[in-house]
């Protein structure tokens, strides 16, 4: 009866009604999100100092300084390596580590916490537990190389620029592969038994069973790593301020942190900002692939 | 949503028209930042709020200067405390809350280039009035006046003037058999190969950041220099590419060379590096008084184990590297009267000996040999020499980081010494341009 009472009440409701129920979210939607993001679009034509009441117009100057800022070119080029780097190790390691544990292997629950628990560690006590370890001097790992007796492979990891971004990258790596791996072994375990039996009973070995059976079922968890290990890729800056601070010299800058620092440190908000849009632009052009594969394959 | 007119497509596109009407109602502020820009702190009451960076050290010394503060002025005063982060971030956050509208009444603030940005954008307020009022011009140190002095307005008053020298590990020095602290350059580098001829890393000095590695290079720049080429340097009114820049270069590479810094000191946290003196690790640092407390005593070391001396510069008149520290009051303030009052107070010479200020620009609040020997005697020894301003605060944030970056390139290989003497006169130049 109930039911057949709200129908009618729907109608009478008309067209207004859905807008009602989503107001709210709409509300806290364009306050929180849009407007801020539409004023950093604004502010990114000015000169504004981040501190001053005032600022000019300056039309599209900061969008055209850009390419001849040489910071902007390394951090362009950082970011390039960042994201191939970040997404394509933790997601093959995550993978592989996710088939190793979905198999029979003793301990399970306890190797998925150890693997596992890096991804909820702060991240600035993560960049403070490997600045110490790569402390040229008294740092564990410049020790365990030396106890090796391979001293010359000890580096002041952080402190060169051939080294630092590649140093950064590592516990990135490293508490990035908990998270694929958690998705990937979720997927694992739903994908048919009888798949696999399947495949044995036509003669397909365990590597044709893995592309033929195992990795096809991955899909929709491929989707759900990729994107998000994009978008984390894509605003990189904590690891990088805290334990290069985008040194030595700018050599580990990246457009987040460089954004910062315009922003933030050489009061040049109207540029900063510039930045900033750049990146919501590039990271919403990668998006989008993602975003039509889901909606076409949800319809 | 069947039976309705209302379609996804159509919600969008009302959603993302409602975007761009909140987005041009932005556009239309002409010239105007945004709300909250400058601060603001409410309609006059006896409430302050200071916001500082006082260490777990010292904090509770402040609070109850405030407590005794707003006891004799009926105020309620609050007080946060941004600690550890040095000039690289505190500056960040009290901007923020400027611009958020909920600034501090006062703030700490170091001086020059530091502090120069919020006279400049107005948010701090001219305090020649109050210098007239309590006559602090006779009770400050008249060239830390000078430090938070920003284009002929006194926009802050210094409590701290703050020299930088060289602190080392006596016993450290004593191993290496050098038995007086070095009076000229050449003993200096005689006794850096003295301490690494034991084994002992002579100067604990890192570069992240690069502030910390860069009180090397200014003070081989003061010696090959001197201070009036210096001087002229830091305001840009001599060219950078000249010998004198090279030599310091020059002298700065071979430092690292020579292994008197440590290997790969560049990618080295300051927090990590400046007390290894005092833990054994480095002969010495370059630093200020505030060590004493900092590094020392508060690890329960007797101060009798070290000591400081003044680089020597080979120069006349003797320098060291100094920079002032001080409070500035909000432009917009909801009471700058009571706010003066509270400056006034804890410039006081008692305020400041209860503050245990190592390093008070007050006159009659020298440090207490008792409680901290160290800090008195780089008071009395040279407290009274001139110093030439950090160069962390003689240029913006910008140059500075710019600076850093060359001493980084050159420390790498990547710059000889003449290149970046350029690159330093290329800095120097696009800065007076701008």
């Amino acid at each position: 009866m109930a039911s057949t009472a709200a129908v009618p009440k729907l109608k009478r409701g008309g067209r207004w009604s859905p807008w009602l129920f989503a107001l709210p979210a709409l509300l806290v939607y364009v306050g929180f999100l849009v407007y801020p993001a539409v004023s950093s679009l604004f502010f990114s034509l000015t000169n504004w100092d981040g501190l001053s009441a005032t600022y000019d117009f300056v039309g599209l100057e900061n969008y055209f300084k850009l390419p001849s800022d040489p910071v902007v070119v390394t951090a362009v080029k950082n970011n390039l390596i960042w994201t191939v780097v970040t997404i394509a190790v933790p997601t093959v390691v995550g993978l592989l580590l996710a088939i190793a544990l979905n198999g029979k292997v003793h301990g399970k629950p306890i190797l998925r916490l150890i693997f596992y628990t890096p991804a909820v560690l702060p991240l600035v006590s993560i960049a403070s537990i490997w600045g110490w370890l790569y402390n040229p001097q008294y740092g564990a790992i410049n020790s365990f190389l030396r106890l090796l007796g391979l001293d010359g492979l000890a580096q002041a990891w952080l402190g060169q620029d051939s080294t630092a971004l590649w140093a950064v990258m590592v516990p990135a790596i490293w508490l990035r592969t908990g998270f694929p791996m958690l998705l990937y072994l979720a997927a694992l375990q739903g994908i048919p038994n009888e798949l696999y039996e399947a495949a044995t009973v036509d003669g397909a070995t365990r590597w044709q069973q893995f592309w033929h059976v195992t990795m096809p079922s991955l899909r929709p968890a491929h989707y759900i790593v990729l994107a998000l290990s994009l978008i984390d890729s894509f605003k990189v800056f904590d690891m990088i301020y805290a334990m290069t601070y985008g040194g030595p010299g700018t050599s580990t800058q990246v457009m987040g942190t460089w954004m910062y620092f315009n922003v933030f440190q050489y009061y040049q908000a109207g540029y900063g900002t510039a930045i900033a849009v750049v990146i919501t632009l590039v990271a919403i052009a990668v998006g989008i692939p993602y975003v039509r594969s889901q909606t076409r394959e949800a319809s | 949503m069947t039976g309705s007119s209302f379609t996804r497509r159509g919600f969008l596109g009302l959603t993302s028209a409602a975007a761009v009407g909140v987005g041009l109602s932005a556009c239309t502020g002409g010239g105007t930042a945004p709300a909250g820009s400058g601060g603001n702190t409410g309609a006059a009451s006896n409430n302050l709020r200071v916001f500082t960076y006082e260490g777990d050290e010292t904090i509770g010394l402040f609070k109850a200067q405030l407590k005794k503060f707003d006891q004799q002025a009926g105020t309620t005063t609050t007080v946060e405390s941004l600690p550890g982060s040095g000039a690289a971030v505190y500056p960040d956050k009290l901007r923020t809350q400027l611009l958020g509208g909920k600034g501090p009444d006062v703030w700490r603030i170091w001086g020059g280039q530091i502090g120069a940005p919020f006279v400049k954008a107005k948010q701090a307020l001219d305090l020649s009035p109050y210098y007239d009022k309590y006559g602090w011009a006779d009770r400050i140190n008249q060239q830390a006046i000078d430090g938070m002095t920003f284009e002929g307005t006194k926009a802050g008053i210094p409590m701290m003037l703050l020299g930088l020298g060289a602190w080392y590990n006596k016993s450290l020095f004593a191993k290496a058999g050098i038995t007086a602290t070095p009076t000229t350059y050449a003993e200096l580098e005689a006794a850096n190969d003295k301490l690494l001829a034991v084994g002992v890393t002579p100067v604990g000095l890192a570069g992240k950041y690069g502030w910390n590695i860069m009180r090397l290079f200014e003070y081989l720049l003061e010696h090959t220099a001197g201070p009036e080429l210096h001087d002229k340097l830091l305001a840009g009114d001599e060219s950078w590419d000249r010998p004198e820049v090279v030599e310091a270069f020059t002298l700065f590479k071979k430092w690292q060379d020579k292994k008197w810094i440590a290997n790969g000191a560049l990618g080295m946290d300051p927090a990590d590096v400046e007390p290894g003196y005092v833990q054994g690790n480095y002969g010495y640092t370059i630093i200020g008084p505030w060590t004493e407390s900092v590094a020392i005593l508060s690890a329960k070391k007797n101060p009798a184990g070290f000591g400081n001396f003044e680089l020597p510069t080979d120069q006349q008149p003797a320098r060291h590297s100094g920079f002032v520290e001080g409070y500035m009051i909000n432009a917009k303030s909801g009471n700058p009267d009571k706010a003066a009052e509270l400056l006034d107070f804890l410039s006081k010479p008692e305020t400041q000996k209860a503050l245990q200020n190592t390093a008070s620009s007050v006159k009659g609040a020298e440090p207490d040999p008792k409680a901290l020997p160290l800090s008195a005697e780089w008071a009395q020894k040279y407290g009274s020499h001139p110093f030439y301003t950090i160069q962390d605060q003689a240029f913006p944030k910008k140059e500075a980081d710019q600076y850093f970056s060359v001493q980084s390139d050159l420390l790498q290989g990547k710059l000889a010494p003449d290149a970046a003497a350029k690159k330093m006169q290329e800095v120097i130049s696009a800065w007076a341009k701008s």
